[in-house]
């Protein structure tokens, strides 16, 4: 136990020396370049005058004070993680029905894998116009493409998890007298957790990506995704960047606080990730 | 429930042949006959690859023989079931329940609430010296605890038999000589019929009232001894002449010492 802590201070050390490192680099790039760039952009049918490339951190304190201020990152941020957490816990909630179903019944995987694998790598942005047309325009096609991205790795991730949950578990609890769903509920849940937790997280992220394909469906403020598409459009370095860095942000916070609660969860494991 | 010890259930084997599958076809076991009842504790005793354990996993319901019958109070098996109390040789303790709980599981499973549940492991816990550890998870017991935990496990169901594939197999020396004592001392105050899977001649002859060797591939009874060591038996017992001529037997049975050893010894002095 008492060896988990200091290992994971290290890690945060290491991981604030690497981004400082990266914004070091960042910031003095910004420099050189200020005077250097062209401020003056072709965009399709028009110029766009002054624009700033690598935006310095000035003008980053400047945009993020804006956004701040005027609260439209805070909204951005509840309305974009709202929709990324209803997407993932939905498509977790089904990916781990499913997953579950195939690991357990050999005979359901067959029926199923061939999907599974056709819908795999089937990237959102292709799925978008055929769930605006489905859906509609509202927050049910955004939470629902979040949800069949993050799904199908959820699902894969549990039928793994629960193939390998070691047999002499099963066959000890089958010779205690344990019916299916007791040997369900207490050997396969907890023996496949970890592992399942490991497919939600990187669910979490897969959320996060889709999200900005998800919105711009309909695109409104307030949402990170639109928020982007916006600066995309304008275009704005410094908001784009803002934007990206608040995303990445965002997802490092959900990461960290998914970590915690698997460290709790797991601690009759022999050595916490 | 049955109250501990009061009968013992019968095991039977008859003309029991098994076959694993696959591109060399293994004959594991191969018309063996065997009986075991009145809470008598059996050894079954071979080398490695003898089939003992297949038999036992016949016998815990895991394993369907290919030719003959398996009978358990004369009823033919058919699967598992939790008046055979099996412990695997594998470490098959529940790593995510604590220790009580992981006791207790066989209890949950027949629906027995939270006290009844309690009171037995309370019980078995502090047969098996581990009360201190109830709340612990099995990470932090050492390798003999943790199997000591799941032969708690196994007997709070209270089954009339006691299948063990080689439960002490993996420990250090020290380790499984006292685990061999506190189950010998366990099996004396809770008599029940147990069918004892090993490849230790001592282990055997420690714990069993009669003793089955098994010869190599196809296993097929090779000889069987009787073991009437008085109990209870302590460590003054496995120095006793007894005790070491019965063991000189069976080595000699199972091919590793005396006659072979002396049929080579005067060859090559007289080379």
């Amino acid at each position: 136990m008492a060896s988990i802590l200091p290992a994971r201070w290290t890690r945060v050390r290491r991981a604030v020396v690497a981004l400082g490192a990266l914004a070091l680099l960042y910031g003095i790039a910004a420099a050189i370049g200020a005077d250097r760039l062209p401020r003056r952009i072709w965009m399709s049918p028009h110029y766009v005058e002054d624009v700033e490339l690598l935006p310095t951190y000035p003008s980053l304190a400047y945009e993020l004070g804006f956004l701040v201020e005027s609260g439209i990152l805070a909204g951005a941020v509840a309305v974009s993680a709202g929709r990324v957490l209803a997407g993932v816990v939905l498509g977790s909630i089904i990916g781990i029905l499913l997953g579950l179903a195939t690991g357990r019944a050999t005979r359901l995987e067959y029926l199923t894998d061939p999907w599974v694998t056709f819908f795999k790598f089937t990237p959102a942005l292709a799925l978008l116009p055929l769930f605006v047309l489905w859906f509609g325009y509202d927050e049910v096609s955004k939470v629902l493409l979040i949800a069949a991205n993050v799904g199908v790795v959820v699902l894969l991730g549990t039928h793994q998890a629960v193939r390998n949950v070691p047999g002499v578990y099963l066959e000890a609890a089958a010779s205690l007298g344990a019916s299916p769903g007791l040997a369900l509920r207490k050997i396969v849940l907890p023996a496949a957790f970890p592992q399942v937790f490991a497919s939600i997280r990187v669910a979490m992220g897969l959320g996060w990506v889709t999200i900005v394909v998800a919105e711009l469906i309909n695109p409104r403020m307030p949402s990170l995704g639109y928020l982007l598409t916006l600066a995309g459009a304008y275009p704005r370095v410094s908001t784009m960047v803002v934007g990206i860095g608040t995303i990445g942000a965002v997802v490092l916070l959900f990461d960290m606080l998914a970590l915690l609660l698997h460290a709790r969860v797991t601690r009759w494991m022999g050595r916490s990730a | 429930m049955t109250p501990a010890g009061t009968r013992g259930a019968r095991l039977e084997a008859v003309d029991v042949g098994y076959v694993y599958p696959g591109r060399t076809a293994t004959q594991a076991l191969d018309g063996l006959t065997l009986d075991v009842g009145d809470n008598e504790f059996l050894a079954v005793l071979g080398p490695v690859g003898c089939g003992k354990t297949t038999l036992l996993r016949i016998f815990a319901g895991f394993l369907r023989p290919a030719s003959g019958t398996v009978r358990c109070d004369g009823a033919a098996i058919d699967g598992p079931g939790s008046q055979r109390g099996y412990v695997l040789q594998e470490d098959a303790i529940f790593p995510w329940m604590t220790v009580r709980e992981n006791v207790e599981f066989g209890l949950m499973a027949r629906g027995i609430d939270a006290a009844g549940r309690r009171a037995v492991s309370a019980e078995l816990l502090d047969l098996i010296g581990l009360s201190a550890f109830e709340d612990a998870h099995p990470k932090e017991l050492s390798a003999g605890m943790s199997k000591m935990v799941e032969v708690a496990r196994v007997l709070a169901t209270d089954p009339s038999i006691l299948l063990l594939d080689e439960p002490f197999g993996a420990l250090d020396a020290q380790t499984r000589a006292r685990l061999q004592e506190a189950l010998g001392r366990l099996w004396e105050q809770r008599r029940k019929t147990v069918l004892f899977v090993t490849h230790d001649a001592e282990e055997a002859i420690h714990l069993a009232d009669r003793i089955v060797v098994l010869s190599s591939r196809p296993g097929r009874i090779k000889a069987e001894f009787r073991v009437d060591l008085p109990r209870p038996r302590s460590l003054e017992t496995r120095f006793s002449a007894a005790f070491s001529d019965l063991k000189r037997r069976i080595w000699e049975v199972l091919g590793l010492g005396g006659v072979s050893a002396r049929e080579q010894v005067p060859r090559i002095a007289g080379s």
